[in-house]
């Protein structure tokens, strides 16, 4: 089964986003910081992380480019609330952002990227 | 002041001193409780939501499912404060999202309660409560209360007017923009980015017919307004407007034309226009700041920039300086620098 | 000599006139207090409900909201540094830079910065200094995509002051913070801070700060404050309950009538453009933060221009306090010193109507009671020996009015307290709380008098002109626990 990885501190977002993953055929982690990831799932490789980028402790650009330093994965999908276009510049010049959603996001944008890669 | 007196006092220092300890105690006890509640109620919710949004075909969540477990976890029509925050997240989570699951979530607001809570608190004569009670209604997409909120657009309390001018452009659109230029009060910053925002979110399609019959305002707030929508959406057709505010009188006015032009490349001819103004601008830090514009936005106009190198202001000459040395013109600076200081020599680069 | 002593504050006139002049003073210092509380309990109730309504989150998401830089000054700080540097670069503000001033360290903060952020140099030649400071030596930015955000300013030694004038200099926003780099800011410290700026209506904001709290033995993870504790010796602790009741009681309540006067060093947010009109920092005198403040409403009185200069109740920025009596009674020497020379600056304003309230209302304030404070309990300490060797007092009532006045410090400081349990959640475990308590009442004992000792030698200093700088504070560094 492939797996996806959702960090979202929002509670809410993080339970929509994981019934979205769940239902598209995927098994989800689901995670509200880095912090709550496991040894053993620091070891899978992903076929999609699905992130914020706020969080404590860390700056935006700073966690994205450990995201993509310590954890394997093919897709990075970053789904935040700071989305102004500034910030999406940046998270694109590190390159490897397979998506850049800022909320409010349609749900089923994302959805279609799943299922897309289903196929 | 004798004994008697002094230990009186004493006495009913102590007394009071013995209510704070209370109040202390009461409130981190009250709170402990509080938060574990908020807790619950927050996890509930957000199950409940994704469980609606994503229904399992196997096991489905059913309307009377969900009204069971709020109720459950404390949303009574008794508890006010649990009814509260309940609106505040479910406020949170329709800001969140768009498209398809945004109807359905309005859906299900539908059947869920509080029931015509926020309307009621509209009629409060407490502006927090009134105010609150504008927002949750627009937040909510309450359209059918547009009359009772429209009211409140011109009231004396800012909170108030604001949420209801908020709402004005919720639920008209850009036929907003019919009023909003005229309002009898000044509009804060933070309105005019929120009603951007909200028009930019809810009417992506831009009606042009409001929006140039607005210009006719010479509200300094209205102005600065108008230009933040014709920059966020983009709109070309109507750089015309900015430009023209570049030499406003007024100060804001100006920096925020300033700021609004960054987001445009505009046309030789407009470029022209820019550069033709840019000496009728008064203020030093802003024509350094439309000075970076004209700079990455134009090929270098050796004779425009000699004029600024020459000009009187110390920072723009520096600046200006820098443009040209950085650019093939390491020359005119050293000639301009000789003329200036002709006993020493440059040291730059 | 105690005869001729006694003889003058014998006569009943003097014996009369003292004993008025400290209870009048008593008596106005209580209303203020009282005032104070009420005010203040007004605008922390305001303040959170105004937030109701520009959350957070609406701020982290919105466009068009003005850029801040952060501007921090660091000197000799290579121990720490890159800690410190990561911590300021994590605040969470769409539109942020962040501005490292090396003020001409002799250490190696510089190499360390160089290697950690892969700063490269930048040509400074053309750099503008509307604000004259100290040589700029080099600009540095990052080559890393990581880093975008940060700028490192390495210039010549030249003091607080300079330091942040060099980044004021440097910065191109809206907004400029003035911190130090060894403070931890809370995440979302500048979405709060800008918020009064968003929401400036009649008024134009010239300043705004943010609660500051003491945070010595806590616990600090990746730059973030991961635990807040109680500090272990006396000293901390009791600054503690002396920043809640400054901050939360004595600003919010000026604040409140836009009375401010002082926007503290170590956090405080102001337009740039404000910052250079007024020339930035006062690099002359070791009170700047309080000079500034004062200046900067001075500005606005006279182009007339209304204006208002604001405070936040929440603690959005966490310092360590001095850990001892020597290092306290340095930090209020400073202070003293500062105080004196900002009065002297602006003795022109005393009683004046042209500046209004100011003139008329807050300068008096802070001549009488926070400059007068320590001199007036000097004296008052002076004239209890010298009564008392006479036998004119009467020990019984003075015994119950200590312990009257004693018990309405305690009150004030419980109001302070409970104030700010019910309104924040840093303190929330009972010990705590009891804890902070105990040191409220220990003030008055251990603590204060080491104070107006610290205050004493600043006037003493400033009097005889003896020649003093900022004076070392050495600091411990915070608990740092790796993730």
């Amino acid at each position: 089964m492939k797996k996806v990885l959702v960090i979202q501190e929002d509670l809410i977002i993080l339970k929509i986003l994981e019934r979205l993953v769940n239902l598209n055929n995927y098994s989800c982690k689901a995670i509200r910081s880095l912090n709550e990831l496991s040894i053993e799932d620091q070891q899978n490789n992903f076929d999609f992380i699905i992130s914020d980028i706020l969080f404590e402790g860390i700056a935006p650009l700073q966690f994205v480019a450990q995201v993509q330093e310590i954890l394997l994965h093919k897709n990075l999908l970053i789904v935040t609330n700071m989305g102004q276009d500034k910030i999406k510049q940046e998270i694109f010049a590190l390159s490897g952002i397979a998506g850049f959603y800022a909320v409010p996001i349609d749900l089923d944008e994302i959805d279609a990227t799943l299922k897309a890669y289903n196929e | 002041m004798n004994e008697v007196t002094l230990l009186l006092l004493i006495k009913i220092l102590l007394v009071l001193l013995v209510v704070y300890w209370i109040a202390i105690g009461i409130s981190m006890f009250y709170r402990r409780i509080r938060m574990r509640r908020l807790a619950i109620i927050e996890e509930t919710f957000a199950d409940l939501v994704s469980r609606y949004l994503y229904n399992d075909p196997e096991n489905p969540i059913s309307i009377s499912q969900i009204n069971d477990r709020l109720k459950k976890i404390g949303i009574r029509p008794g508890n006010r404060n649990n009814i509260q925050y309940l609106i505040s997240l479910m406020i949170r989570t329709q800001r969140t999202i768009i498209g398809s699951n945004f109807i359905k979530l309005q859906k299900l607001y539908g059947m869920i309660p509080p029931y015509g809570v926020s309307i009621a608190k509209i009629g409060s004569w407490n502006w927090y409560r009134q105010a609150r009670g504008i927002r949750e209604i627009y937040e909510m997409n309450q359209s059918h209360y547009l009359d009772e909120v429209l009211k409140y657009r011109n009231d004396k309390n800012i909170y108030v007017r604001r949420e209801a001018q908020i709402a004005m452009v919720v639920f008209l659109g850009w036929e907003s923009l019919r009023f909003l230029p005229y309002l009898k009060w000044n509009m804060t910053l933070w309105q005019q980015i929120k009603i951007v925002e909200k028009l930019y979110d809810l009417y992506p399609q831009p009606d042009l017919k409001w929006l140039q019959k607005a210009y006719e305002t010479d509200r300094s707030f209205a102005k600065r307004l108008l230009m933040r929508i014709i920059r966020k959406f983009e709109l070309h057709s109507e750089i015309d407007y900015i430009m023209k505010h570049l030499t406003d009188e007024d100060y804001e006015v100006r920096e925020t034309a300033i700021y609004c032009i960054k987001t445009f490349a505009v046309s030789r001819a407009d470029m022209s226009f820019i550069k033709a103004e840019f000496d009728k601008i008064p203020e030093p830090t802003q024509q350094l700041q439309l000075m970076n514009y004209i700079f990455e936005n134009s090929d270098i106009d050796v004779p425009f920039y000699l004029e600024q190198l020459y000009g009187p202001n110390e920072d723009i000459r520096l600046s200006v300086a820098e443009i040209l040395w950085n650019n093939g013109h390491k020359q005119k600076v050293q000639e301009f620098y000789l003329q200036q200081y002709p006993n020493t020599s440059m040291h730059v680069g | 000599m105690l005869d001729s002593l006694e003889t003058f504050f014998g006569s009943g006139i003097v014996f009369d006139l003292t004993n008025y002049f400290f209870f009048t003073y008593g008596i106005l210092l209580l209303c203020l207090y009282f005032t104070g509380v009420v005010l203040a309990s007004r605008a922390i109730r305001r303040t959170k409900r105004k937030a109701n309504f520009l959350q957070v989150a609406d701020v982290v998401s919105a466009t068009d909201i003005p850029s801040v830089t952060l501007v921090a000054p660091a000197f000799n700080e290579g121990m720490t540094i890159i800690e410190n540097v990561k911590s300021l670069l994590s605040i969470q503000y769409p539109y942020y830079e962040l501005i490292l001033v090396n003020d001409g360290s002799k250490d190696d903060s510089m190499e360390k910065l160089i290697r950690e952020f892969d700063l490269e140099k930048h040509d400074a030649s053309f750099i503008s200094q509307p604000i004259p400071t100290a040589l700029v030596r080099n600009i540095y930015r990052s080559r890393n995509k990581k880093y975008t955000h940060l700028t490192v300013i390495d210039k010549n030694n030249g003091g607080r002051a300079d330091a942040l004038n060099a980044g004021i200099n440097f910065a191109t926003t809206e907004l400029v913070v003035c911190t130090d780099a060894d403070c931890i800011i809370e995440q979302d410290a500048l979405i709060k801070m800008v918020r009064p700026y968003l929401e400036e209506n009649k008024k134009e904001i010239i300043a705004c700060g943010g609660g500051i709290g003491i945070a010595n033995d806590s616990i600090i993870r990746n730059g973030v404050m991961k635990e807040l504790r109680l500090p272990n010796s006396i000293v901390p602790m009791v600054q503690v309950v002396e920043y809640i009741r400054a901050f939360l009681l004595g600003r919010m309540a000026w604040g409140e009538i836009n009375g401010l006067m002082l926007v503290s060093g170590a956090f405080g947010m102001y337009p740039r453009k404000r910052l250079l009109e007024v020339g930035g920092f006062d690099a002359k005198t070791v009170g700047e933060d309080l000079e500034l403040c004062i200046r900067l409403r001075r500005h606005m009185e006279d182009l007339g221009i209304p204006y208002k200069v604001v405070y936040l109740p929440e603690t959005l920025c966490w310092t360590e306090g001095p850990p001892d009596y020597s290092i306290l009674v340095k930090q209020r020497d400073r202070w003293a010193r500062g105080l004196w020379e900002t009065m002297a600056i602006n003795k022109k304003l005393f009683f004046n109507p042209k500046y209004r309230f100011m003139g008329i209302l807050y300068y008096p304030y802070w001549l009488f009671f926070e400059f007068g404070a320590p001199l007036v309990e000097f004296f008052g300490l002076l004239c209890i020996i010298a009564f008392g060797l006479f036998g004119w007092i009467n020990w019984p009532v003075a015994i119950l009015l200590f312990l009257a006045v004693y018990l309405l410090g305690c009150i004030f400081s419980t109001a302070a307290i409970f104030m700010y349990v019910k309104s924040f959640d840093h303190y929330t475990k009972p010990r705590q709380v009891i804890e902070l308590l105990l040191a409220a009442y220990l003030e008055p004992f251990v603590y204060h008098p080491v104070i107006v000792f610290g205050q004493m030698k600043g006037y003493y200093k400033k009097l005889f002109r003896i020649q003093s700088g900022w004076g070392t504070m050495t600091r411990k560094g915070f608990k740092v626990s790796e993730s």
